[in-house]
């Protein structure tokens, strides 16, 4: 559906490209996670598929078409709910509700039925006469989203949905996230929370310093890590314990124990009867499956960023 | 999509206290209490201030003298036993001090010299009323000392002294509604060019506010164009001003009049004049708040920007200090006040009866602000959102 290629983007008055060369695809039906440590460009990416910025190298299509033009003719096929609370304070959330629809040129008794329906979806009927400044982090949250949906979107942009909301409203908003997907629409999904990516994207792309780093299928790309063993064992034989292993692969120190890179996932039983006969005992071990964070650190090296 | 967006800023408006305390509130105080405070100083009431007669001369033309000022200057009060300071704190507005020997020195053709009647006022009178005062006080002199002159030529000359006691024949009076307005008359259009220039405050603030939450940024991912954003500000903040303008005139017409002050008349007010200049101050003042709030990042730039401008436009555009009390060189600067071209143009329509051609001038002005504030407005609303 939604197609990026070589997209590149410098500001005005920076040194460096916000935008190196980035591509990827959006389909229908599908979470696509978007990560990215702080200035890794996420931001001005959305900018460009909802408009904020033009485009100045590289192609953006919704379906085929130019996103300049798609968006010419239909603004509202995508929608976005950004970070922050991007609605009116002092109006309530039925009001809010209706001036997004209204400017999006919604009108009259399908007006109406869609901020209902939107109401019911993030289940804020209770509140349509509240004040937005008064609701609570996790309602104001649902708000952003109940407005994202008022105009049937065919694509949403999730940008750190989830921040500073209670595990209840955060496991909601993670289960209509991906209820929209299953209902057809494309989802893009930015969050610092790897945890949820994890749990809720069907394929991740990994942006650092304007450029993509990793995308693929979020299982594929776990797999790739799954060649590493971490262990550790009873008693005051850490040395030991890298002599041991340094046959089956690269041994690098990790807390008390070590991280073990096996040259081939064959040789994890080797590893094993290794130390048995060497009368190691483990106190600890985990191989197998890589989670999303250790992938994403690697990937961008730990460093603090600005 | 229009009505939708318009129908936000009005919402959004009415449930701003602070700011629709400034919008309506502050200048209809204002126009209540600086019609009262300064009634006396724009229409000084002469006949009604307070004074006393200190008289050391027991003679016949000083005793002619403080009945012909008690006459003019109506009843004098009982002279307090320190009637220097109370003249000195104003409580006295002025004493009538006639020495001794003003009768004899008067009765003396050829005498100069030391005053011998004297009006000693309090420090802070008016200049005008001082003048008045003095001018007064030599005329009433002046012809005493002309009755005591023919009382004592011959008779043949068959001139009738009591005959200059009576009118004189010359007057003095404004043509139609002069140039200088009464305090209401004044205060009235300055006060309301004032407050509708002060929706550069709600303006801006609600304008940073929805920048700064993103909400802007989503009304244009949802398409939104930057004049229809402009445009839906404009539209509900002419129709605020139209509010404010029938509330303050309310004001001068009923409220003033009700509470002791003078009344705003709009008979003969020629309308169709009225509504353009309203039109015209309205426009520029929503335009350069639009401009304003375009212009600031944060919500204390925008809360204090906004009222510093309107405070410097309204100090020289003769809203605090009127136009007619200025020096020329403060008149000239006045003359490039946007609100000095509103003030002028409604003092002209409520004061002159002004038609649409005599305030074509300062609405024409008005709308030439409007439109440069507009691209100004608009060029920077493309770069920031």
């Amino acid at each position: 559906m939604l197609a990026i290629r070589k997209l590149s983007f410098r500001y005005p008055t920076a040194n460096v490209a916000a935008l190196d060369d980035v591509s990827f695809e959006a389909q229908r039906g599908e979470v696509l996670g978007l990560l990215g440590p702080n200035g890794a460009g996420k931001t001005t990416l959305i900018a460009h598929l909802t408009g904020l910025l033009p485009i100045q190298h590289g192609d953006i299509t919704l379906d085929q078409q130019p996103l300049g033009a798609a968006r010419a003719r239909q603004p509202t096929r995508i929608a976005v709910a950004p970070q922050e609370y991007a609605f009116y304070p002092s109006l309530s959330v039925a009001e809010n509700l209706a001036c997004f629809a209204g400017a999006g040129s919604l009108s009259g008794h399908a007006k109406k039925s869609r901020i209902a329906e939107c109401l019911a979806f993030a289940q804020l009927e209770r509140y349509a006469t509240v004040r937005a400044d008064r609701l609570s982090g996790g309602l104001k949250r649902r708000l952003n989203l109940a407005i994202a949906l008022l105009h049937r979107p065919e694509l949403l942009l999730f940008d750190e949905p989830t921040v500073g909301v209670d595990p209840q409203s955060r496991a909601f908003l993670l289960e209509a996230i991906q209820q929209l997907a299953q209902d057809g629409c494309a989802v893009i999904y930015t969050s610092h929370y790897m945890e949820e990516v994890e749990a809720i994207a069907d394929r991740v792309v990994i942006l650092d310093q304007g450029r993509v780093l990793r995308q693929g299928v979020l299982s594929e790309l776990l797999a790739t890590g799954a060649t590493q063993l971490q262990l550790a064992v009873e008693g005051d034989a850490l040395e030991r314990l890298q002599t041991l292993l340094s046959p089956f692969g690269d041994v690098a120190p990790q807390g008390a124990g070590v991280q073990l890179t096996l040259a081939s996932r064959r040789d994890f039983a080797a590893v094993i009867a290794a130390l048995d006969a060497a009368g190691l005992v483990v106190s600890h071990a985990r191989f197998g499956h890589a989670d999303l964070e250790q992938l994403f650190m690697s990937l961008t090296h730990h460093s603090l960023r600005d | 999509m229009l009505l939708a967006l318009m129908k936000k800023e009005l919402l959004a408006l009415s449930r701003d206290i602070h700011g629709m305390g400034a919008l309506f509130i502050m200048p209809m105080v204002f126009i209540i209490v600086m019609s009262m405070a300064l009634k006396d100083v724009y229409t000084p009431a002469t006949k009604s201030l307070a004074y006393a007669v200190v008289n050391q001369d027991q003679g016949k033309t000083a005793t002619q003298l403080v009945e012909r000022w008690a006459k003019e200057a109506g009843a004098a009060q009982p002279l307090p036993e320190k009637w220097q300071d109370e003249v000195r704190s104003g409580r006295l507005k002025y004493v009538l001090l006639v020495e001794a020997g003003f009768s004899k020195v008067m009765d003396d053709l050829g005498s100069q010299g030391e005053a011998k009647a004297r009006l000693l006022t309090e420090p802070g009178l008016d200049n005008s009323v001082f003048e008045t005062r003095r001018m007064r006080l030599l005329a009433i002199a002046a012809q005493l000392r002309v009755e005591g002159l023919l009382a004592r030529l011959p008779r043949k000359l068959n001139v009738n002294a009591s005959a200059l006691t009576g009118d004189a024949p010359v007057a003095a009076e404004r043509m139609a509604q002069g140039p200088r307005p009464t305090a209401v008359q004044q205060n009235v259009p300055a006060w309301l060019v004032f407050g509708m220039f002060f929706v550069v405050a709600s303006i801006a603030g609600l304008f940073v506010e929805e920048r700064a939450c993103g909400a802007l940024a989503r009304l244009r991912s949802l398409g939104a164009r930057p004049w229809q954003l402009i445009v839906s500000k404009i539209c509900p903040y002419l129709a605020v001003n139209g509010v404010q303008a029938a509330l303050m005139l309310a004001v001068g017409v009923w409220l003033m009049p009700w509470i002791g002050g003078e009344g705003l008349s709009l008979q003969g007010v020629h309308w169709g004049a009225l509504l353009l200049m309203l039109l015209a101050i309205s426009l520029a003042a929503v335009s350069l708040a639009l401009a304003v709030a375009c212009l600031v990042s944060t919500h204390a730039q925008a809360a204090t920007l906004g009222p510093i401008l309107n405070v410097l436009m309204a100090a020289l555009g003769g809203v605090m200090v009127p136009l007619f009390v200025m020096p020329p060189v403060m008149q000239k600067i006045a003359a490039y006040s946007p609100m000095n071209w509103g003030l002028e143009g409604l003092l002209n329509v409520l004061l002159r009866s002004g038609d649409v051609a005599s305030v074509l001038p300062q609405a024409g002005r008005l709308a030439g602000f409007a439109m440069l504030m507009l691209m100004i407005a608009f060029g920077l609303f493309r770069r920031r959102v």
